[in-house]
């Protein structure tokens, strides 16, 4: 029994009613301490509550899914790139060989050669400020180039005969025409040219 | 309890049923026997997981939906001083075809192949009609983007059974240039030059990566490992390619005028010994060595063992000036012949006795006076010094063959021996040590160790070779250096040398020729044909380049001075141009080569 509460509690009673019979004091308490207090129950309805946890339920399935396909979306677009990354970097690798290639010495030599480019003999500076010339400088010809192919192997005879050469005799009726003149040229510079390659082949 | 209240009214309609069923008693023994079986099958098949090697089956667990992928390390560059490719690693693919499915197409699949990827017709033919068979080689190291693309429309115009593979193509843009020096990449390996000496550098190491698929793509964040890949690392050359395709083609008209066996050049940086140019000829194309004979594959002037000849006379006499035994003005009373020991040594041209300085005994090449002047060294004191020029040493330079040459050992050199050495006979160099050692000539005295290699790179075998481990070392004085380069001048002066071919008008040349006997491979003997050279520098008071010719066996009768001089010339002013080196401008050279008896001696300088 807590008697301290009951003392309390009966002050009170006293005071609120005084003069009161004990029987119903008694009852009172009896009341009293029978008495719990009922709690305020309001029944709400649970949809809210149910449609709170679908909503997460749901939402989190849809975000993992959506984050899901985002990331194998990512991952098809990484390997797609990536191999065009590859490609790419394949084909500028393809370019820059290409481009070496075409920087190799001896084709731009015989690319300036065939233009009619020589290279000089003796090298010879302007100096800018002064305007003087340091060294000999000699003009560039052909004479003498520099030979960009190999010689050609030296043929056996029988496969590099003698070139036939005819002479023509001119003929002194004929009346010197300019045409005429021209072949006769023509023909000369021929003889000279085979004359050439005799000897060359000496 | 509702149910079993009311069951009895629904009794009869359940029976039916239930003899259908047969009676829950056997129903239930049914059922259990049925889960029993599925269960001592999982039971089964649990042993034979766990109990029956299990790792066998982890790990075909592991390889089903997982893709392991090489990640092939790309191979570094071999690069000139300016940092173009000499031999350059492309990304590239291997066109392969399953013959079961071609053969059906082979003649239009073949003439289509052929004429997109520039094979052979009739090789690719039989290829694709290949009988029992499902792998063909088609082509091999196509560069990546063009097999792609090829397969890719051959596949558009209905062929099918073609496909790529990873082959990396090693490519040589500069064709036979420096070929000698790079050397070549066979199917699988390295085989020649720099490639083979510096692998482990340019190989690097192979990666892998293994990762989880599905569908053709990988998971994300599925079970994945990488290694990555370690490409190889650049070689930096101190070529440079165009002076060495330049030398290259003037050695080869050398040749072919000469009518010579082989000829090799070096050309040199003065002062840093940085080799800018080590032709060969006759070479071979790195793109295609096989077309080549097995000798023509090497760099001739590391591996070919010669004797100097003349040319060693510049070693000689600046180190006997040096010693301080004589000057370039020291009168040399030459005879027609000199005895030595129980030979007799002439002089290449018939003559009566000359008075020449030590000058003229450059300037003419005179044997009997660089014999008379020599005989001044003290015991030893020239092999001492000829070991200083880095004569019988290797230069380690990175060329694997590389020559020793021969300096007689000191328990073999006997007076006669050094008489002949004094001339450049009896002792054997390769190009690139004798171009270092008339470079110290150039670069006042001091021999600076030759480099192939900017900064520094690492043999196979561990040897660190390159401009960083470039070392300096005084042989000679600068006063004994200069005097020898004013006697060098006079050998190209067209009055009174032996090679006014060499000289460049407008600039101040030294050189040397040379013209040696060869020993045959066979006998061990002199066999009649010689070795001649050239080798100079420029411009002669304050010089840049030094450049070595050498032509093995000239069948034209040329000596060093008019095979090696013109070749000579003409290098050095592609050098000059090329490098901007302007003429010095200052007076030439005017030493005397000659002094009449009588004449009182001027006082030396």
């Amino acid at each position: 029994m807590s008697s301290p509460a009951f003392q309390i509690r009966s002050g009170r009673l006293r005071a609120t009613a005084p003069g009161s019979i004990p029987g119903r004091v008694t009852d009172a308490l009896q009341r009293a301490r029978l008495t719990v207090v009922p709690r305020a129950r309001t029944r709400t309805s649970p949809v809210p509550f149910v449609m709170l946890v679908s909503f997460v339920l749901l939402a989190g399935v849809i975000g993992l899914l959506m984050f899901n396909t985002s990331m194998q979306q990512a991952s098809f677009t990484t390997t797609s790139m990536e191999r065009q990354a590859s490609t790419l970097e394949a084909r500028k690798q393809t370019l820059q060989m290409e481009l070496d290639q075409l920087r190799d010495p001896q084709r731009v030599a015989r690319e300036a050669q065939g233009m009619g480019m020589v290279i000089p003999a003796t090298p010879a500076f302007l100096r800018l400020s002064d305007g003087k010339v340091l060294g000999t400088p000699t003009p560039a010809t052909r004479e003498n180039p520099l030979r960009l192919l190999p010689q050609a192997p030296k043929k056996p005879a029988v496969l590099d005969p003698p070139p036939n050469v005819v002479t023509v005799v001119g003929q002194a009726i004929e009346p010197p025409t300019g045409a005429g003149d021209a072949r006769q040229q023509q023909q000369h510079g021929k003889n000279d040219h085979h004359e050439r390659h005799t000897h060359g082949n000496d | 309890m509702p149910t079993s209240l009311s069951g009895p009214a629904s009794r009869p309609q359940t029976r039916r049923r239930g003899s259908l069923r047969g009676s829950p008693q056997l129903r239930l023994r049914f059922g259990f026997v049925v889960i029993a079986m599925v269960l001592s099958l999982f039971g089964a098949r649990l042993v034979q997981l766990q109990g029956v090697d299990p790792e066998a089956y982890a790990a075909m667990a592991a390889a089903e939906g997982t893709t392991t992928i090489d990640l092939p390390a790309e191979r570094g560059d071999i690069l000139d001083r300016n940092g173009r490719p000499i031999a350059d690693s492309v990304d590239g693919e291997m066109v392969v075809a399953n013959p079961e499915m071609t053969r059906a197409q082979a003649p239009e699949l073949a003439k289509f192949l052929s004429s997109r990827l520039d094979i052979d017709y009739f090789t690719t033919l039989k290829a694709l009609r290949q009988k029992d068979r499902q792998f063909a080689y088609i082509a091999r190291r196509v560069p990546a983007s063009k097999a792609e693309d090829v397969v890719a429309a051959a596949k558009a115009a209905g062929y099918d059974g073609l496909d790529t593979r990873h082959d990396p193509v090693r490519d040589y843009p500069a064709g036979d240039v420096a070929a000698n020096l790079v050397g070549f990449l066979g199917i699988d390996e390295p085989l020649a030059g720099f490639e083979a000496t510096f692998d482990k550098q340019l190989a690097g190491k192979d990666g892998l990566e293994r990762y989880a698929v599905g569908n053709g793509n990988r998971i994300p964040l599925g079970r994945a490992t990488l290694e990555p890949a370690v490409n190889g690392q650049d070689l930096h050359t101190t070529i440079d390619l165009d002076l060495q395709w330049y030398v290259q083609r003037v050695l080869r008209q050398t040749r072919e005028d000469a009518r010579a066996d082989s000829a090799f050049a070096v050309v040199m940086d003065t002062r840093t010994g940085e080799v800018l140019a080590l032709g060969d000829d006759p070479t071979f194309d790195a793109r295609n060595p096989q077309a080549a004979p097995k000798r023509d594959r090497v760099s001739r002037a590391m591996t070919d063992v010669y004797e100097p000849g003349s040319v060693e006379k510049v070693l000689t006499l600046s180190a006997l000036i040096d010693a301080g035994k004589a000057t370039m003005r020291t009168r040399v009373t030459v005879p027609p012949s000199l005895p030595s020991g129980d030979r007799v040594i002439h002089d290449w041209f018939g003559h009566g006795t000359l008075h020449m300085t030590l000058a003229g005994v450059i300037a003419q090449s005179s044997n009997i006076g660089t014999v008379l002047a020599s005989r001044n060294f003290e015991t030893g004191q020239l092999r001492e010094y000829l070991t200083e020029f880095g004569l019988g040493q290797r230069t380690n330079v990175g060329v694997a063959g590389e020559t020793q040459g021969i300096l007689p050992d000191p328990s073999i050199w006997t007076s006669m021996t050094q008489d002949r050495i004094a001339f450049g006979q009896s002792l054997s160099v390769n190009a690139l040590q004798m171009a270092a050692a008339v470079n110290t000539i150039a670069n006042g005295g001091v021999r600076v160790s030759p480099s192939l290699v900017q900064g520094s790179a690492t043999t196979n075998d561990g040897t660190v070779v390159g401009t960083d481990t470039t070392t300096e070392q005084r042989v000679v004085s600068k006063r004994a250096a200069h005097q020898m380069a004013l006697m060098m001048e006079r050998v190209v002066d067209p009055d009174v040398g032996v090679a006014p071919a060499a000289q460049i008008p407008g600039y101040r040349v030294a050189g040397k020729t040379g013209t040696a006997q060869r020993v045959g491979p066979r006998c061990g003997c002199y066999n009649g044909t010689f070795t001649v050279s050239f080798a100079g520098f420029a411009p002669a008071d304050k010089p840049r380049f030094t450049v070595y010719v050498v032509v093995q066996n000239p069948r034209n009768g040329g000596g060093g001075g008019s095979v090696g001089g013109p070749a000579f010339a003409k290098i050095m002013s592609y050098a000059l141009r090329r490098y901007g080196v302007p003429p010095t401008g200052t007076a030439p050279s005017h030493v005397p080569t000659t002094w009449r008896p009588g004449q009182v001696a001027s006082p030396n300088g």
